[in-house]
């Protein structure tokens, strides 16, 4: 049994786990009751999707996944720290 | 070598999987935002550095990869990125939800107002 095909037997136990957290994240997305609990839900949701995309980037044998993580990753830190900023004193500014 | 370093990321993807999981279904039941803080440190360190530092592991010890150093080192400038970044953004929520007053504070203890009083 090669490296390869071990690889793709991972993949059939690991995907449907980060499918089901992504749907679970996206209902708390939905339905949060106050704005920084959606805030929170799509933080957790973006950095999941970019642990995702770099299992992908192995699954498809493709380096060019791997820029989208790291791009998806700091933008996740960008609508933490606007929001938290625009909350605190009701401007978005320096 | 290229063995233990591929069953080493595999295990490492697992228990990203499974914490990412938990994470979620804390994030969903857990009743009060300042709890659900604890689910989303669970989400991402737990279910997003250390299946990225696993990916790069992975790629590493892979041999039917084409670009496997570009994959293993991009993995691992991601999870620093994600380690960094993920307790800093947390924290200034906590802190917007805080002094915003949008979330119902309700301490069990409070001892900063106790000294108060008593002063």
């Amino acid at each position: 049994m090669s490296l390869e095909s071990e690889f793709f037997l991972l993949m059939k136990f690991v995907i449907p786990l980060y499918l089901l957290a992504f749907v679970i994240y996206a209902i708390r997305a939905f339905k949060g009751p106050t704005i920084v609990d959606i805030i929170l839900a799509v933080d957790c949701m973006s950095f999941d999707i970019a642990a995702f995309m770099a299992i992908l980037a192995v699954y498809f044998k493709s380096a060019f996944l791997i820029s989208g993580a790291i791009t998806l990753a700091l933008w996740a830190y960008l609508l933490d720290i606007y929001i938290a900023k625009h909350l605190v004193s009701k401007e978005v500014g320096a | 070598m290229n063995e233990v370093l591929f069953y080493i990321g595999a295990i490492m993807i697992i228990i990203g999987g499974i914490c990412d999981l938990f994470g979620a279904l804390g994030l969903l039941k857990f009743p009060n935002f300042y709890i659900r803080l604890h689910a989303a440190t669970v989400g991402t360190i737990g279910g997003a550095v250390v299946p990225l530092f696993g990916v790069g592991f992975l790629a590493l010890g892979a041999d039917f990869l084409p670009h496997k150093y570009a994959i293993a080192g991009a993995s691992f400038v991601t999870g620093i990125i994600v380690l960094l970044a993920a307790p800093a953004g947390a924290h200034a929520l906590a802190y917007a939800a805080h002094k915003a007053k949008i979330v119902k504070w309700q301490p069990k203890v409070d001892h900063l107002a106790e000294v108060r009083e008593n002063d």
